[in-house]
């Protein structure tokens, strides 16, 4: 058991600091290079790594819940290799781990873009301050996996609901067959939707707003954004995780990323409040350079705070 | 198909009055207003699972109120003391009626910060409610808060500080009652500028009282505030016309309309707080 007041006092500062540079709380420090590239027995390049969990999902028989679905109740985080930062292959750079890449269709790992919004991407690449994670927002689908903290997962009779550490934030997934809401509700989760294929989790979201982005690097979404993430549990403490995105006005072909959650079995281990946008104080930082939506009297008493 | 032989008949007749005789009193009771018992959940607890919101006034200020400025006129939902006054002590009285003329710019709902304890639970949003046998959790539609109660077995961190608190359930017969510690002093108890200090503590009982409402009961302890214990009860109604919470992101909101909000921690406004 690790007591972390630290995080406590700082946290609100976490998703900006973390978006700048990996000053992560003891719970994410866990490094790829310190945890060796296995995940589950698999290695973690996520083409090898979506082949190997298939073939282990094949054979394992996972613990059910009463209600007889695969039991995934627990802690866990994601294992996604610098995808954070970038869901594209990409070089390091200052403070910035490099990066294979999750993607694994379209085979040469890059999102399908239309050539407009290539261009648009690359433009955002340049102003990060316009992150939606750096406002605080909820990171949506499949993005909400990808941050540095990790989640717990309950199920409920009839749900899979998470609890993110990471901006107190939630997603309730009825297994129940509920339709989803009407189109007109777009929401920063979306309306997600679950079904049990198997031993899969599968998660049908719907109604997103299309405001986020999938990483800090500026790959962006409209609001016309169909996501469907699944999740197989292939061994007692690790998930295949693949998301598939559909977007007919933004991409050339649907495109799916994958990557390992992993199951946090730290003794007397439970999530601690990770407040955002309470003491937000970092956002201005960001938005100096441009002195986009700030006030010169607010830059003036930020300064003489520090 | 043979004839019913009249014996049967009567046995049958008598069977049925049997039932009925003893099913009777719970049915006699419930409608006088007696017992209610709670449907349950697969481990035998009451199930509190479903979407649920107040239909008061708490929110905007705890006591007995006429209107004011963005404030509804209500009625209070103190019942300890038997005044339905919150017992301050003088000098928190002063600054709670500080709070009052500065409302619209201090109250931390107006900054769109995490609503605090009790007043997650009376904000005028819904919430939703889920149990697992280990676990009770809260989630909020007012900016995804969730609250998560484990009912045995997870001690506390020490030293904790937060907005939400740390709480820890267990069921009392059929009501459950959350004990919540580790809090900071930044929250408000309502509009009005009720508040507290990082001493609180709040112990509050959910019992379903009927299939569409549960009397929710809070306590709160904070002897550098108040003078003594105070506890509010009310009845939180479930909402039928609907199985699920969407979501508000204040905050996001405010920036989309042209008006972000930057907060401002004391910690973090204090140079030596930031050395920490």
């Amino acid at each position: 058991m690790t007591p972390r007041p630290a995080l406590l006092l700082t946290g609100a500062l976490l998703t900006g600091a973390a978006w700048l540079a990996p000053v992560a709380p003891a719970s994410a420090q866990a490094s790829p290079e310190r945890r060796g590239a296995v995940s589950g027995g698999c290695p973690t390049e996520s083409m090898a790594f979506q082949r190997c969990a298939r073939e282990k999902a094949r054979t394992f028989t996972p613990p059910r819940t009463a209600e007889g679905v695969p039991d995934v109740q627990g802690y866990w985080r994601s294992r996604n290799n610098g995808i954070a930062y970038n869901v594209e292959p990409a070089e390091g750079s200052f403070a910035v781990p490099r990066t294979g890449g999750e993607i694994v269709d379209p085979p040469n790992k890059l999102i399908p873009y239309q050539p407009w919004a290539l261009e648009r991407r690359n433009e955002l690449r340049t102003k990060a301050f316009e992150d939606p994670q750096g406002h605080c927002a909820p990171s949506g689908a499949p993005r909400k996996n990808n941050t540095l903290f990790g989640w717990k997962l309950l199920q409920p009779r009839g749900y899979v609901v998470f609890l993110y550490e990471s901006m107190h934030d939630h997603r309730i997934i009825p297994t129940s067959g509920r339709p989803h809401l009407p189109g007109r509700i777009k929401l920063w989760h979306g309306d997600p939707v679950g079904r049990w294929e198997g031993n899969t989790l599968v998660v049908d979201y719907r109604n997103l707003n299309g405001k986020h982005w999938f990483d800090m690097s500026g790959n962006f979404q409209s609001e016309n954004i169909h996501v469907v993430e699944r999740y197989t549990l292939f061994d007692p403490d690790t998930i295949l995780f693949e998301a598939t995105i559909e977007d007919a006005t933004m991409y050339t072909q649907p495109w799916t990323l994958v990557f390992s959650l992993e199951r946090n079995r730290e003794e007397g281990y439970y999530q601690l409040e990770y407040a955002c946008h309470e003491g937000e104080r970092d956002l201005q930082h960001f938005t100096d350079d441009t002195g986009a939506g700030q006030s010169e009297q607010f830059r003036t008493e930020d300064q003489g705070a520090r | 198909m043979p004839k019913r032989s009249s014996v049967t008949t009567i046995s049958a007749a008598g069977l049925l009055a049997a039932v009925a005789w003893l099913a009777a009193p719970a049915a006699v009771a419930q409608e006088r207003g007696g017992p209610y018992r709670a449907p349950r959940t697969a481990d035998g607890h009451p199930d509190l699972q479903g979407v649920w919101q107040v239909r008061n006034t708490a929110h905007w200020d705890l006591q007995d109120h006429a209107g004011a400025y963005r404030i509804p006129a209500g009625l209070g939902v103190v019942v300890d003391p038997p005044d339905g006054s919150i017992p301050y002590q003088p000098w928190a009285l002063e600054r709670r009626n500080a709070n009052f003329q500065n409302r619209l710019a201090d109250d931390p709902y107006e900054k769109c910060y995490l609503a605090g304890v009790p007043r997650t639970m009376y904000l005028p949003l819904p919430f939703q409610i889920f149990q697992t046998a280990d676990e009770v959790a809260i989630l909020s539609e007012y900016v995804h808060t969730w609250r998560w109660v484990p009912l045995a077995g997870v001690p506390r961190y020490p030293g904790y500080e937060s907005w939400m608190g740390d709480p820890r359930g267990r069921w009392d017969g059929d009501t459950l009652v959350v004990e919540t510690v580790g809090f900071n002093d930044q929250t408000w108890f309502d509009h009005a500028g009720n508040f507290h200090s990082d001493a609180l503590t709040v112990t509050e009982r959910f019992t379903r009282t009927a299939d569409d409402v549960m009397t929710y009961e809070a306590t709160v302890t904070d002897p550098k505030v108040f003078t003594r214990p105070w506890t509010i009860r009310m009845p939180i109604y479930r909402h039928r016309d609907r199985a699920q919470i969407l979501e508000n992101e204040c905050y996001l909101y405010a920036e989309e309309a042209g008006r972000p909000i930057r907060g401002r921690h004391p910690t973090f406004d204090d140079p030596q707080g930031d050395a920490r």
